[in-house]
C-alpha cells in the first residue's frame, strides 16, 4: 500500500492554475523527489497533501486514507516557510513543537537533547531563538520534523542555509531515515542532490507534473546515444557506428549514429585492441534532463 | 482535545511567565498608590496643625469643648484656642504661637458673619475644622444623637415602585458598581484582545502557521488561544482586584470600598450574564482582525476599533441616567458592542423591562458565537497569508480555498 496517492489534483488562486491535474504515488520506505522550478507547484502540493489546502478537484489518500488528527502524529513536515517562536528559548519553542505532536514531556527532552547534542547545538539550547544563526535555526526546525519518529517526513528545500558539512549531515540523516523504513518525500528544485538522494520522482512545472518514475528510468529515458570512455591508447579512425569524438574533462564521449548498440561500440574497441579503463552509457544529468523537459514545455506553450 | 490544553497552557504561560507581564500586572496598583500618596501628600502639604484662635461673643461659646475625633481619623483636628480680644490674639499670631484666629461676629446667629485674620502659612484645613468646631458647640446643648444627626445628613433612600431597587447615600456603590465593572470590563478587554491579536500575529511573523496546523487542527488552536488570552487577561484582573482587597483590609476608611457595602445580587448577576458573551464576543473580533491583518501594528490599529463602542455609553451617562427608558439608553443598552457598558448601569436607574435585558443577553450570545466561528474562518482563511490582506470577498465566500471551510 503506497504512502500517499495522489490522485489528479488541481487547485487554483483566482486566475493562476497553482496545480494541474497531478497524479504520483510516493511507496513506503523510499525518498521521493518532488522537482520543479520556483513557483511550479511544488509547494501547494505539498500543502494539499496535508490537508493544509482543499484542492478544487482530486484526491489525495494519505497513510490509508483521508487526513485526521490522529495522522498529524505521524508526520514530520519541514516547511519551505521556515518559523519557530523568535522570542522564547530553543529548548522550549522545540519541547512545545514536540508536545504537539503527542510526545510527553519526558521522552521529548530526551529525543531534543540527543538530537541537540547531534546537530551541535547544545550550547544553544537556552539561548532565543532570534538568537540563533540562520544555519541553526535550519537545524532546530529539522528537529521539530524528526524528533517525534514519524513515519512519514515531508521536506521542502532541506538544505537551504546549510554549508556543505551541515548538507552531507542532513543527507546521512536523511538516508539513515529511509534505513529505518521512514518515508520521505523530499521537495527540491537542486537536482544533484536528488540524483544522490532520490529513488523515484516527480518533476512539476506550470502547475503539470511532466516527468514521473524512478530515478534510473528517468534518466535511461532521456540517454542520448552517446558512451564515456577513459583510456591511454590512440582511437582507431574512424570506429564503426560513432560519429563523433569529443573529449569531456579528460574523458572522450564518443557520439553514437543512429541505431548503433553501445555493445557494438564495445565489441570494435576491443577487436582493435583499444585498452578500457572505462566504458559506460552516457546518461544525463537531472540537470540537463531538467532544463530540457521545461523548455520543451515552454517551447510547446 | 489534549492539543487544546497545550495551546491554552503554552499561550497562558507564554504571556504570564515574561517579564512584561509582571511590569504589566504591577504598573496599575503603583499608578493608584502612586496617585493615592500623591493625594495625601498635597492635602499633608495644605494643611498646618498649628493652633487656631477665635474670638466670640459673651454667652457663646463659653464651655466650647474640641470636636472629638475618630479613631481612625489620619489628619487631626486643629485644636481652637478662645481670646478675650483681638489683640492678645493679633499678639500671639505674631508670635506664631496660632497660625490665624477667627473674629465671631456678635450678630452671628442673625448674619452668619465670621473674619478670619491669618498669617500667609497658613493651613488649607483650618475653615472646616472651625465650621465643624462651631456646629458642635452651638448644638451642644442638644441631646448627642441629634447633634450627630445634624452632622451628618439625612441617609436619602430612593426605591424603585416595584421595590426590586434600591439606593441611598450610603450604598452609593449600587451606582459605583456598574461603573467601576464597566472600567474593569474595558481594561480586561482590551488586555485579553489584545494578547489575542498580538498572539494571532505572531504566529504569523513567526512563520510557525504550517507547522502548527498540521500537527494541530485550526479550531483546537484558535479555542486554546481564546481561552489561553481570556484567562492572561483576566490574571491581570484577579490580582489587581487583590490589591483592591488588601488595601481595603489595612486602610479600611481610607478606601471608600472598604466601607459597608450592600451590593445586589441580581445587578452582579445581570453583570456576569452580560460580560461573559460580550467578552468572547469582543476578543473574538479582536483575534479575528489579527487574522486579517499582516503585522502587529497593523493588527493594534484595527483592534483599537472596536474599543470605541464599548466606551460610547460613558458619553451618554446623564442620557442613562435621567432618562433610563428614553431611545437612547434603551438602544444602548440593547446593541451588543455598547450593551456590556449600558445595560447594568441603565439597571440601576430603572427597572429595565424583562423582555429587554433577555434580548440583550440572547444577542451577545449569538455575537459571540457567530464571532468566534467567523474569528475561526478568517484565522484559515488568512493564516498563510504573508503581506496581504484577507478581504471581506474572502471572508464572506462560499468556495472553500483552506483546510476546515467545509
Amino acid at each position: 500500500m503506497a504512502s500517499i496517492i495522489v490522485d489528479h489534483i488541481s487547485k487554483s488562486f483566482g486566475t493562476l492554475k497553482a496545480v494541474n491535474d497531478v497524479s504520483f504515488e510516493v511507496q513506503p520506505g523510499e525518498i521521493f523527489g518532488l522537482l520543479g522550478p520556483n513557483g511550479a507547484g511544488k509547494t501547494t502540493a505539498i500543502r494539499i497533501i496535508l490537508d493544509i489546502f482543499k484542492p478544487d478537484s482530486g484526491t489525495v489518500n494519505i497513510l490509508g486514507g483521508k487526513m485526521d488528527e490522529q495522522k498529524k502524529n505521524r508526520i514530520g513536515y519541514l516547511p519551505e516557510e521556515r518559523g519557530l517562536y523568535q522570542d522564547i528559548p530553543l529548548d522550549r519553542c522545540l519541547s512545545y513543537l514536540a508536545s504537539l505532536k503527542g510526545l510527553d514531556t519526558a521522552t521529548s527532552n530526551k529525543r531534543i537533547d540527543e538530537y541537540l547534542e547531534r546537530f551541535d547545538l547544545a550550547s544553544a539550547k537556552k539561548k532565543k531563538v532570534k538568537e540563533l544563526s540562520k544555519g541553526m535555526q535550519q537545524k532546530a526546525q529539522l528537529i521539530t520534523t524528526l524528533v517525534h519518529q514519524p513515519e512519514l517526513i515531508i521536506i521542502d528545500e532541506p538544505f537551504s542555509a546549510l554549508d556543505p558539512v551541515n548538507t552531507q549531515m542532513v543527507k546521512d540523516l536523511l538516508r539513515e531515515q529511509r534505513e529505518q523504513g521512514k518515508t520521505i518525500i523530499m521537495c527540491t528544485h537542486q537536482m544533484h542532490q536528488v540524483e544522490e538522494l532520490c529513488d523515484r520522482l516527480v518533476l512539476i512545472d506550470q502547475g503539470k507534473a511532466l516527468l514521473y518514475g524512478s530515478l534510473t528510468d528517468v534518466r535511461k529515458k532521456f540517454a542520448k546515444p552517446s558512451v564515456f570512455i577513459t583510456t591511454g591508447d590512440k582511437l582507431p579512425d574512424p570506429i564503426k557506428g560513432v560519429g563523433s569524438v569529443e573529449k569531456v574533462n579528460g574523458d572522450l564521449l564518443l557520439h553514437l549514429i543512429n541505431g548503433t548498440e553501445p555493445n557494438d561500440v564495445l565489441k570494435t574497441l576491443v577487436s582493435k585492441g583499444v585498452g578500457l579503463d572505462r566504458f559506460e552509457i552516457a546518461l544525463p544529468t537531472l540537470d540537463e534532463i531538467f532544463i530540457e523537459v521545461v523548455k520543451k514545455q515552454e517551447g510547446s506553450r | 482535545m489534549r492539543k487544546f490544553w497545550l495551546v491554552f497552557v503554552n499561550e497562558y504561560k507564554r504571556h504570564v511567565l515574561r517579564k512584561r507581564f509582571l511590569f504589566a500586572i504591577l504598573s496599575m496598583p503603583l499608578f493608584v498608590a502612586f496617585l493615592v500618596l500623591v493625594g495625601f501628600m498635597s492635602v499633608w502639604v495644605q494643611s498646618n496643625q498649628t493652633p487656631v484662635g477665635y474670638i466670640a461673643p459673651a454667652g457663646m461659646l463659653d464651655n466650647a469643648h474640641p470636636v472629638p475625633e475618630e479613631e481612625d481619623q489620619v489628619f487631626h483636628t486643629v485644636q481652637f484656642i478662645r481670646y478675650v480680644d483681638e489683640a492678645a490674639a493679633q499678639a500671639d499670631l505674631q508670635t506664631q504661637k496660632i497660625q490665624a484666629y477667627y473674629v465671631i461676629s456678635p450678630d452671628y446667629i442673625d448674619t452668619g458673619d465670621v473674619r478670619l485674620i491669618k498669617s500667609q502659612k497658613s493651613g488649607q484645613n483650618i475653615g472646616e475644622d472651625f465650621i465643624e468646631f462651631l456646629q458642635y458647640n452651638l448644638l451642644s446643648d442638644k441631646p448627642e444623637k441629634v447633634v450627630t444627626r445634624i452632622l451628618d445628613g439625612a441617609n436619602l433612600i430612593v426605591r424603585s415602585t416595584d421595590g426590586t431597587r434600591e439606593m441611598s447615600v450610603d450604598n452609593w456603590m449600587v451606582v459605583m458598581l456598574p461603573l467601576l465593572a464597566g472600567v474593569l470590563f474595558i481594561i480586561a478587554v482590551n488586555i485579553s484582545g489584545g494578547y489575542l491579536l498580538q498572539a494571532v500575529v505572531e504566529e504569523k511573523e513567526n512563520r510557525t502557521m504550517e507547522i502548527i496546523v498540521t500537527s494541530v487542527s485550526p479550531s483546537q488552536l484558535m479555542a486554546g488561544k481564546v481561552i489561553g488570552d481570556l484567562l492572561v487577561g483576566l490574571t491581570e484582573l484577579a490580582v489587581w482586584l487583590l490589591f483592591i482587597v488588601l488595601a481595603a483590609q489595612f486602610a479600611p476608611n481610607w478606601l471608600p470600598i472598604g466601607q459597608s457595602i450592600h451590593i445586589d445580587g441580581s445587578s452582579l448577576l445581570l453583570i456576569v450574564a452580560i460580560y461573559l458573551p460580550a467578552f468572547v464576543f469582543i476578543a473574538a473580533a479582536m483575534g479575528a482582525a489579527g487574522a486579517t491583518a499582516t503585522e502587529a501594528r497593523e493588527a493594534q490599529q484595527v483592534g483599537g476599533l472596536f474599543t470605541l463602542p464599548i466606551v460610547l455609553p460613558f458619553w451618554f451617562i446623564t442620557a442613562i441616567m435621567f432618562d433610563p427608558n428614553g431611545a437612547i439608553a434603551t438602544w444602548l443598552s440593547i446593541i451588543p458592542l455598547t450593551a456590556p457598558i449600558a445595560m447594568p448601569l441603565r439597571a440601576v436607574f430603572t427597572s429595565v423591562p424583562v423582555w429587554q435585558t433577555a434580548l440583550t443577553i440572547v444577542l451577545l450570545n449569538l455575537c459571540a458565537v457567530g464571532m468566534v466561528l467567523l474569528a475561526g474562518r478568517i484565522f484559515r482563511i488568512g493564516m498563510l497569508r504573508y503581506g496581504k490582506r484577507v478581504s471581506f470577498k474572502e471572508i464572506f465566500s462560499k468556495q472553500p480555498t483552506t483546510a476546515g471551510q467545509k
